[in-house]
């Protein structure tokens, strides 16, 4: 992977960042619904609407208030809860970490899961083993998140309380602990796609020639499966992995209602009741840069596994 | 390659047998999806009560032969409120992809037959639609709009159609080369005669395979709102909102919750059986 | 046809390699499919066998099934005997030995053979890892002097290049030198140029014949290309329809084949020191494994065919010293 490759795909994010602030922007601005009268309740003033329309800026044009939003994004101004009655900045990085500790859990969990299985399946191909893990992949894929975590969370925690039944704890082993079914929860669904692609993908790769090759060089079956079938077959997996951030991400807002964990899906759910729409926009905009980001990472990760990509 | 040096047809057999397998989830799929579509046309023929009539003396009672799969904390038959909800989310695994599928198919066979700069922009469409978790921004979009059931059709229509339009976008960018899309412009056809006859039914496959994905998670989707209180409303039987119902009693009357959670699957398991079967088909024609 | 065979060879050296009644078998029952029925064949040392025939005549399979490289379903029986030892039977350890340490294979695609997502000293460095004492150092050392040796130009510098960085034709230098790593004593090389620009076909079957007088190694060469078997091999061995139908040396043979196929094989392609007379292909097709006629395979395209050709299979015979045909009428022939 060359450094071009690295500035390349950084230029790139750029337009990606403006015009998902463009789609955000236009999201809340354009779409019927109106911060005014959320923020100030239908009896307002026709004074009060005008102070607060100046104060947001909404009395300009759209491109203007386009303007003042970038130029406020730039300063780290996503204004202020209308709820809450803080800056919306703050409660993102606030809430922030526990969704990504969460999701950052969830998705090695996905990988944890999803390797080990695709292997099994895809060496014992059409036996039984194969068809039992791909029968329980494919029911947990049809699973709703919030179902599984229901399932979870009364079986493990209420029932047999092995683990607690919601939020976090104070030090990373704690935080392991209580986290620990939420993020299972979030990994079922994405392990089951990785597992499925991963396993096609090694079913492709096992018979290639350069396989054969590896083994007529008497290398030991590890080091074949390893070095040879997996390295490559993970390649297509890694890009599927990235794809599917954003679902987990989505997923995230879920579990975390599910499981009464303190993160932004929470707050985001929680800002739908409560029509509190800066932080609906903060949150929607952060997500959106997040996924992008992971995108970019995916991509270098990719690079590194792959040298053709890079030099393309 | 071992198999490749030998003559075709000399791994025959194993695929007749394979072929076989692949039929009968094919069939046990549609089984599904018949059961699903009974439910959903006609609950009043198959439901044994009335799905939101309260019975107070039977609060809560776990499945018996009177209420198989129990009562609710209403008294409300739990069988009648999940077969009374496949209604409901087969109308939202429809209408969440009505326009998806028609919309984004075109917009798909046009662009990949144009190309230029049509897809440039379409191109970068693409990526800033999966750059939004597609969750979030339906949620977003649902929050703008208020939350209920045709607002979720908007908001997933608003962003579905993408996926549908790249599929087919790249299906046809490949047979936009093919030798009867030459014979077919050297013929002097009409471009929208050569999409409509020619490329899209040659690519449609692909799409009604996506199609069938599309509805099983759209309807994890729908229950995944209802559960969040965003998509439909109590008390409306929906499987997420029957989950969301039952949800605080899953210690004692875990059958409120699991009943409909099993519908859930059962519904996504027979969709993908059936796409996976047209695609088995369609892969062996070729 | 073992015991003829063993007879021919008892006035020879010991064979190196020596195949008995191998067997390749695809799927069960009714639609089994032979695609190596019941062959016979030995290496000497420091001799090149050439193993011929068209597409599916069961030569790659064949090559492959030695080091125990089909894959399900296809099933492989008979002995493949290497210094005493049956490599089909030998445990999975000891056959990790043989195979890239006493036997080096090389596959036809070399950009398919070599792995695109490694860089070409890692995939000499890992052979040298598995057969060799050497350390990292000594591995990065031997791997570059193995490059070097195969006439890769600057083989210093292109060490840590990746397969798709190289030509068609330095690629299979490449190939090579990661089969010959660790000094085989048999390289097995499966239509190593079918996929090369005919300048560099040459050069590599030169490089193969140059190293082996260095290694004194032995090669089975499977190709469809008579040129190459004359330009390279000592023996040659005819396979149609998964057996071999003729074998014996390749001068010999060129200059009087006792096949009818061998005959046909020789007529559509250009000889340098025969009169020139026009080509001739062989009408028909190959028949196909699931539909094999009675008699002899060749029979429904031989235009030598007689009556007793279509009613068993001819068994291979000694028709000269050290030279075996399968042919009911290769006096016949060897008279054309």
């Amino acid at each position: 992977m060359s450094l071009n490759y690295l500035v390349i795909r950084l230029a790139q994010i750029l337009p990606t960042f403006f015009l998902i602030m463009v789609i955000v922007f236009v999201l809340v601005h354009l779409l019927p619904g109106d911060p005014t009268s959320a923020l100030l309740g239908i009896r307002a003033t026709d004074e009060a609407v005008n102070r607060i329309n100046e104060q947001l800026g909404l009395n300009r044009s759209i491109p203007v208030q386009f303007l003042f939003f970038l130029r406020n994004f730039f300063q780290g101004d996503l204004g202020d809860s209308i709820v809450l009655k803080v800056s919306v900045t703050s409660l993102i990085i606030n809430r922030l970490p526990v969704t990504l500790f969460l999701t950052a859990f969830a998705a090695i969990l996905a990988v944890l899961l999803a390797v080990p299985m695709a292997m099994l399946a895809a060496l014992r191909r059409d036996s039984a083993v194969d068809g039992a893990i791909r029968t329980g992949f494919q029911i947990g894929l049809s699973m709703p998140v919030f179902y599984i975590g229901i399932v979870l969370l009364t079986f493990f925690a209420a029932r047999l309380r092995w683990f607690p039944v919601g939020g976090f704890g104070t030090t990373f082993g704690e935080d392991l602990y209580h986290l620990f079914l939420p993020a299972l929860t979030l990994a079922f669904s994405l392990s089951a796609v990785l597992m499925r692609n991963l396993r096609n993908g090694i079913i492709e790769v096992v018979n290639a020639e350069y396989v054969d090759f590896a083994r007529a060089k008497g290398l030991r079956n590890r080091l074949v499966l390893g070095r040879h079938v997996l390295r490559n077959a993970l390649i297509a997996t890694v890009a599927l992995f990235g794809l599917n951030i954003g679902t987990l991400l989505g997923g995230a807002v879920i579990t975390e209602s599910v499981f009464a964990i303190p993160g932004v899906g929470r707050l985001m759910i929680d800002s739908i009741y409560g029509r509190d729409y800066p932080v609906i926009q903060g949150l929607t905009l952060t997500l959106a840069i997040l996924v992008s980001l992971v995108f970019l990472v995916t991509d270098l990760v990719q690079a590194s596994l792959d040298p053709r990509i890079a030099r393309r | 390659m071992t198999a490749a040096a030998l003559p075709p047809g000399i791994l025959g057999q194993r695929r007749v047998r394979r072929m076989g397998r692949g039929r009968k989830s094919l069939y046990v799929g549609i089984a599904i999806m018949l059961v699903m579509l009974v439910c959903a046309f006609v609950p009043e023929l198959v439901a044994p009560y009335d799905p939101l009539a309260f019975d107070y003396n039977a609060i809560m009672h776990p499945p018996s032969l009177a209420h198989p799969f129990g009562t609710d904390n209403f008294g409300r038959d739990v069988l009648s409120r999940v077969i009374w909800a496949t209604r409901i989310d087969m109308q939202i695994a429809i209408f969440c992809t009505l326009f998806p599928l028609f919309f984004g198919t075109l917009v798909g066979a046009i662009v990949g037959y144009r190309g230029g700069w049509l897809e440039a922009i379409f191109g970068r469409l693409v990526d800033l639609t999966i750059t939004f978790p597609f969750l979030v921004i339906v949620i977003a979009i649902v929050a703008v709009l208020g939350p209920g059931l045709l607002n979720m059709y908007i908001a997933v229509s608003a962003v579905g159609w993408v996926f549908y339009a790249q599929l087919m976008r790249a299906d046809v960018q490949v047979q936009r080369q093919s030798e009867y899309v030459a014979a077919a412009k050297v013929l002097g056809y009409g471009e929208a005669r050569i999409i409509f006859r020619h490329l899209l039914p040659n690519a449609i496959t692909p799409i009604i395979v996506y199609w069938m994905t599309d509805m099983a998670l759209d309807i994890l989707l729908g229950s995944s709102l209802g559960y969040l209180g965003l998509g439909a409303q109590p008390p409306t039987a929906e499987w997420g909102v029957i989950i969301a119902d039952g949800k605080n009693f899953m210690s004692t009357a875990w059958w409120i919750s699991v009943f409909p959670g099993i519908a859930i699957v059962l519904a996504g398991v027979g969709f993908s059986l059936v796409g996976d079967g047209i695609a088995d088909i369609f892969r062996r024609r070729r | 046809m073992a015991a003829v065979a063993q007879a021919a060879l008892a006035s020879e050296v010991q064979p190196l390699l020596a195949v008995r009644d191998l067997r390749v078998v695809f799927g069960h029952g009714e639609a089994a499919l032979t695609a190596v029925d019941g062959i016979d064949f030995e290496v000497a040392p420091g001799e090149v066998l050439g193993l011929a025939g068209e597409s599916g005549s069961g030569k790659s399979v064949t090559l492959r099934a030695i080091l125990r490289l089909v894959h399900p379903p296809g099933r492989v029986s008979g002995h493949v005997l290497w210094r005493g030892r049956d490599l089909l039977t030998i445990p999975e350890d000891e056959l990790r030995r043989v195979r890239g340490g006493q036997i080096g294979v090389i596959f036809q695609e070399p950009m398919t053979a070599l792995n695109p997502v490694l860089t070409v000293g890692m995939q000499i460095r890992e052979n040298l890892h598995e057969h060799t004492t050497l350390d990292a150092a000594g591995r990065k050392a031997r791997a570059i002097e193995l490059l070097d040796h195969v006439g890769i130009p600057a083989a210093r510098s292109r060490i840590e290049d990746y397969p798709h960085q190289f030509s068609g034709g330095m690629r299979q230098r490449a190939m090579i030198a990661i089969a010959l790593a660790s000094s085989p004593k048999l390289l097995l090389a499966d239509e190593p140029t079918t996929a090369l620009d005919v300048t560099i076909q040459d050069q590599i079957l030169k490089l193969i014949l140059r190293l082996r007088r260095e290694l004194a190694m032995s090669v089975v060469l499977v190709t469809h290309d008579l040129g190459v078997i004359a330009q390279t091999c000592d023996r040659l061995a005819v396979m149609y329809a998964g057996r071999v139908v003729e074998t014996g040396p390749v001068a010999e043979i060129f200059r009087k084949p006792r096949h009818a196929y061998t005959l046909g094989l020789l007529n559509s392609v250009p000889r340098a020191g025969v009169m020139r007379r026009p080509l001739a292909s062989i009408p028909g097709q190959p028949p196909l494994l699931s539909n094999l006629p009675e008699g002899c395979a060749f029979a429904p395209r031989c235009r030598f065919v007689i009556d007793a050709c279509r009613q068993a299979r001819p068994p291979l015979v000694e028709v000269e010293p050290a030279h075996q045909s399968a042919c009911i009428c290769h006096a016949t022939v060897a008279a054309a």
